[in-house]
């Protein structure tokens, strides 16, 4: 199946680029204008159906004589104003006026007014800001309107609209973002504003973010640790909720989707209101989903259950802003029955066996294995105005389940195999100091204390220990204008303390205390080229600690064994510590180039980057062992050093007011020079080319739109070496050692074939209701993703019709 | 900036709070009652005499071991002997030949030798063909057998032939029909055999 309706991402990202301009103003304003009365604000008008400038519109502030009208770009601006935060009044002839509540600290507002004679309430939305607060590092977003369509999608999919973002699976249920060639651990994901503290360490644990109660996401694909502290050696994603805005009628949603693939029912709700001073938002969401389908089968056992809610208020009074935050999200979700394998014979077979193994007809039923999650965030945050500098300051509360279910034998097969219980709690606070000489900038500190906890009574012995984590970050990021250029340095301390306990497979008690410490830093610039092209660079650094999963995990994983880091010496399996085998920090290089180009009818991103890791953690195999369910590779965790070279591209073309074309390639070779060899897993290369038609009204619809998007994803050639079951037993059998020679990585099977995707869709709205109809897979294509783990068993899934129909209040 | 003072100091103060009462209490013990770490082969003769056994044992389960004994079945010429297979946890010194049977509906054994070496049942076993002959003594709760008791007839003298044992776990996927291939492996071993 594939995810692709890629809308003009790279359109948002250069809006972003060139908004640079009006963010440095902001910088400028940052004196106290309250007091020489020269407050300014800024803001753009345009009309809500197609987004157009409107001239000539009137803005008036209540209670005071200063106005103005919108020139013909729909801008204005109002200056010589001696108090930061006014009420401000917008009408034009024809459209509804509207009342916004706006200080000079927040983002220029953007005032989308609506027809008269339309349903819809004139809007504000307050203007795009660069999420990183770098100028330098390359940033995409996925805005509301773009989400819109992608929201009934896994998180891990809804991402892959990025050019450069691919999907590490296991089916279709379980898929976890690839910025550049890494995930888990190598990425950071920020969701509404906290790090999203999950059980990160393993392919088959997605993050548990539910993409409906999302109002847009963010990719920076720089390593931006400066800012976010360790893992964000990849990039960061930056997921933000619907927030509501002040002064602000009723507004919300209620939208039902359904998926004629997985006979799945989905819909969400939600509500917003704002006052003079505060405001509210609450939302729902819910679906429900059986047995998905291949061309030729059913993939059985492959259903999912989804519930999520989440609450937000705004406080606002001169100077503060204060919010709160509360959301839940449970997910119950099938994995594929025939993906069970016991040992390396089961697994030649089920190579081999297609439709696999236990598929039955169509079901809801979800057995085992499956997982379940829960995943809850508290958060109150806010901002202090000081005048000429400002406080952000946050406090996060995570609270994250996950139980898996295997198959077992027995009264065991009721009780989760795994069973963690990882509760976080994180303190951000930013001093955005007053401007010292040319520069501008952040002083920040990040405090993170995490707990992690077996729950007892799985009948196993649990693959990682509990530990307990505290780490603390001091960070600042300055920058400054060298005539047309913008430049960026920025220096983070980070210190992480760490305690295990454990149990090893006699179940004999063990313990350890550790500590890790890194020095970061950033520097970039960002220079305009010309009025329609901009050019970006940005030098970071990133780290992050080992995680306990690579130091400590132990036993069956999947059809191999696993020997962490510090479980596996001298070939034995034992319990050792920083003393006998020392294991620094993975530190990453990252240097990330953009060229930007836009014009009325072109726009163009070109993104290349170097990634360059130390330290790298891997597995790789170590030998072969027999137990008792047979014989089995076994691999251990090591070190080596990486590299990730690629190339993100895209290009969108307007052929006439109607008709959009739009072409992205992303490509990406890494590897391990060290050992001289190729990684297991890494995406392939990847094309797309989308045709859009918008003739925007038709009869009484408006907002048509009809799309057609192709993918074509090549087969990876920089893929290990391939050994079979098969070489695994004779070499056994016959008392060989085959990894004595060469101990590179290696695949059961070679890299899947390339292939080739069609998805289309048409868009309408009539009156309140907003229709979107989709065909993913058109052509019912049966084909297998090479970073989907169940390549192994199943094909992917086959053609889906989704139908959404919503209603806006 | 008073009131920012205070919501600072009240906000850590509540997180102070939360944070010690982190446990650092030690896991509790857990029993593994799935790890299979003996599995003893006992021959009986039917018509009298001293039973033979054979054992394979990995005392360190999913660790990078291998099997530590695997003692070749020694058994005389044109005798009947009744397999009993024997499952242990040495681990939690847990019987798991009990579960197995308690569970008889998700389970069989399957057999494969080499050179024919018995006269009943004669072939190969059952592990490549499901419909080749393999005598269970045992059957499950719907009349398919089960093989934790199986009956042999050794032919003639011969050495250098193996004797494979297979339990396969089929919850739903037991049928009269169903094969190796089916559900996960919960033991696959190879003895060396000699009739003498």
């Amino acid at each position: 199946m594939t995810k692709k309706r890629k809308y003009t991402i790279q359109r948002s990202a250069i809006a972003i680029i060139l908004f640079i301009t009006t963010v440095n103003f902001s910088y400028a304003q940052n004196k106290d204008c309250v007091k020489d009365c020269s407050c300014e604000i800024t803001g753009t008008i345009l009309d809500q159906s197609d987004k157009k400038p409107i001239a000539f519109a009137s803005v008036s502030i209540k209670g005071n004589a200063k106005g103005t009208v919108s020139n013909e770009n729909g801008f204005f601006r109002i200056s010589g104003l001696c108090s930061d935060e006014v009420d401000l009044v917008i009408s034009f002839i024809g459209y509804k006026s509207i009342e916004h509540h706006h200080d000079i600290y927040h983002e220029d507002p953007q005032i989308l007014l609506a027809h008269e004679d339309l349903i819809l309430e004139s809007i504000v939305v307050e203007g795009t800001k660069i999420e990183s607060g770098l100028t330098s590092i390359t940033e995409s977003k996925l805005d509301a309107q773009e989400l819109e369509n992608l929201n009934t999608e896994t998180f891990g999919d809804v991402l892959r609209s990025f050019t450069g973002v691919a999907t590490i699976k296991t089916g279709q249920n379980v898929v976890k973002p690839v910025i550049h060639g890494l995930h888990s651990n190598r990425i950071l994901i920020i969701n509404n504003g906290l790090r999203h503290e999950n059980q990160n360490w393993g392919v088959e644990h997605a993050p548990e973010i539910d993409v409906s109660l999302a109002n847009d996401i963010t990719l920076i694909k720089g390593a931006a640790s400066v800012k976010y502290g360790p893992d964000a050696l990849g990039g960061v994603i930056i997921v933000k909720p619907k927030f509501p805005e002040l002064n602000n009628p009723l507004r919300g949603n209620f939208k039902i989707t359904g998926k004629s693939n997985g006979r799945s029912l989905g819909s969400s709700v939600s509500l917003l209101k704002g006052y003079d001073r505060w405001a509210w938002m609450v939302q729902a969401s819910g679906t429900y989903q059986g047995d998905l389908k291949s061309p030729d089968y059913y993939l059985t056992n492959t259903g999912t259950r989804e519930y999520s809610f989440a609450l937000g208020t705004k406080y606002h009074k001169k100077d503060l802003d204060v919010n709160f935050y509360f959301s839940r999200f449970n997910q119950e979700l099938g994995i594929l029955r025939g993906s069970v394998t016991g040992n390396l014979n089961d697994l030649a077979f089920a190579l081999t066996n297609e439709p696999p193994e236990g598929t039955q007809s169509f079901s809801y039923d979800i057995n085992n294995p499956h997982q379940e999650a829960v995943h809850q965030l508290f958060k109150i945050d806010g901002h202090y105005n000081l005048h000429s500098s400002s406080i952000d300051f946050q406090y996060g509360f995570q609270i994250n389940q996950r139980r898996e279910f295997d198959i077992r034998r027995g009264t065991n097969n009721s009780l989760p195999a795994i069973n963690l219980e990882l509760f976080s709690h994180s303190v951000d606070l930013d001093w955005n100091h007053p401007k010292l000489g040319q520069w501008s900038g952040v002083i920040g500190f990040q405090w993170l204390y995490q707990d992690n906890r077996n729950i007892p009574g799985t009948n196993t012995i649990p693959f990682i220990p509990n530990f307990d984590n505290t780490r603390l970050g001091i960070y600042f990021v300055e920058s400054r204008q060298l005539g047309e250029m913008t430049a960026e340095v920025g220096i983070r301390l980070d210190a992480q303390q760490t305690a295990v306990r454990g149990r090893d497979f006699n179940n004999n008690l063990f313990t350890n205390d550790f500590s890790y410490q890194n020095v970061t830093g950033t520097v970039g610039m960002s220079l305009p080229v010309g009025p329609n092209a901009s050019f970006q660079s940005n030098l970071g650094t990133a780290w992050r600690p080992p995680n306990v999963s690579e130091l400590y995990s132990f036993g069956k994983h999947q059809f191999i064994l696993e020997y962490g880091l510090w479980r596996f010496f001298e070939n034995q399996a034992d319990v050792i510590t920083e003393n006998e085998r020392s294991v620094p920090s993975e530190v990453g290089v990252k240097w990330v180039n953009t060229y930007s180009f836009q014009n009325e009818n072109v726009a163009l991103e070109l993104t290349g980057y170097i990634n360059v890791l130390k330290n790298y953690i891997y597995t790789k195999p170590a030998g072969v062992t027999t137990t008792v369910r047979g014989a089995f590779p076994y691999f251990i965790y090591n070190q080596t050093n990486a590299l990730f070279i690629g190339l993100d591209a895209s290009a969108s073309l307007s052929h006439s007011k109607q008709w959009e074309s739009e072409a992205r390639v992303s490509l990406l070779n890494a590897k391990d020079v060290k050992n001289d060899q190729y990684f297991v897993g890494i995406p392939p290369y990847e094309l797309n080319y989308n045709l859009h038609y918008k003739p925007q009204t038709f009869w009484k619809f408006r907002n048509v739109q009809l799309g057609l998007e192709s993918q074509y994803t090549f087969k990876q050639t920089r893929a290990p070496r391939v050994i079979t079951v098969q070489e695994i037993n004779d070499a056994k059998t016959n008392d060989i050692d085959l990894f004595a020679a060469d101990d590179s990585d290696f695949d059961f099977l070679p890299p899947s074939d390339g292939y080739f995707l069609i998805n289309t869709h048409l868009n309408f709205s009539y009156n309140k209701f907003d229709v979107h109809f989709q065909v993913k897979n058109l052509l019912n294509t049966s084909y297998r993703d090479y970073t989907d783990r169940l390549r192994y068993f199943s094909d992917d899934v086959g053609r889906n019709f989704v139908l959404s129909l919503k209603y806006r209040l | 900036m008073k009131n920012y003072t205070l919501i600072a100091l009240s906000l850590f103060s509540f997180v102070v709070l939360l944070s010690s009462c982190g446990s650092d209490d030690d896991p509790p013990i857990e029993n593994p009652e799935e790890i299979i770490t003996d599995v003893t082969l006992t021959f009986t003769p039917t018509g009298g005499g001293s039973a033979i056994t054979a054992t394979a044992k990995d005392p360190d389960g999913d660790g990078p071991q291998d099997l530590e004994v695997v003692s070749a079945i020694n058994l005389q010429a044109s005798t009947t002997y009744t397999l009993t297979i024997t499952l242990l946890n040495a681990i939690e010194n847990e019987d798991v030949t009990e579960e197995i049977e308690d569970e008889s509906d998700d389970h069989l054994f399957f057999f494969a030798w080499t050179g024919n070496i018995f006269t009943n049942p004669s072939g190969n076993g059952n592990a490549d063909n499901r419909a080749d002959p393999v005598n269970y003594n045992d059957e499950d709760t719907g009349g398919l057998p089960l093989g934790l008791s199986t009956e042999w007839t050794t032919g003639d003298a011969s050495s250098g032939n193996t004797f494979r044992v297979v339990l396969k776990h089929q919850p739903k996927l037991k049928t009269s029909t169903s094969t190796v291939n089916d559900g996960e492996s919960d033991i696959d071993l190879t003895w060396d055999i000699n009739i003498q």
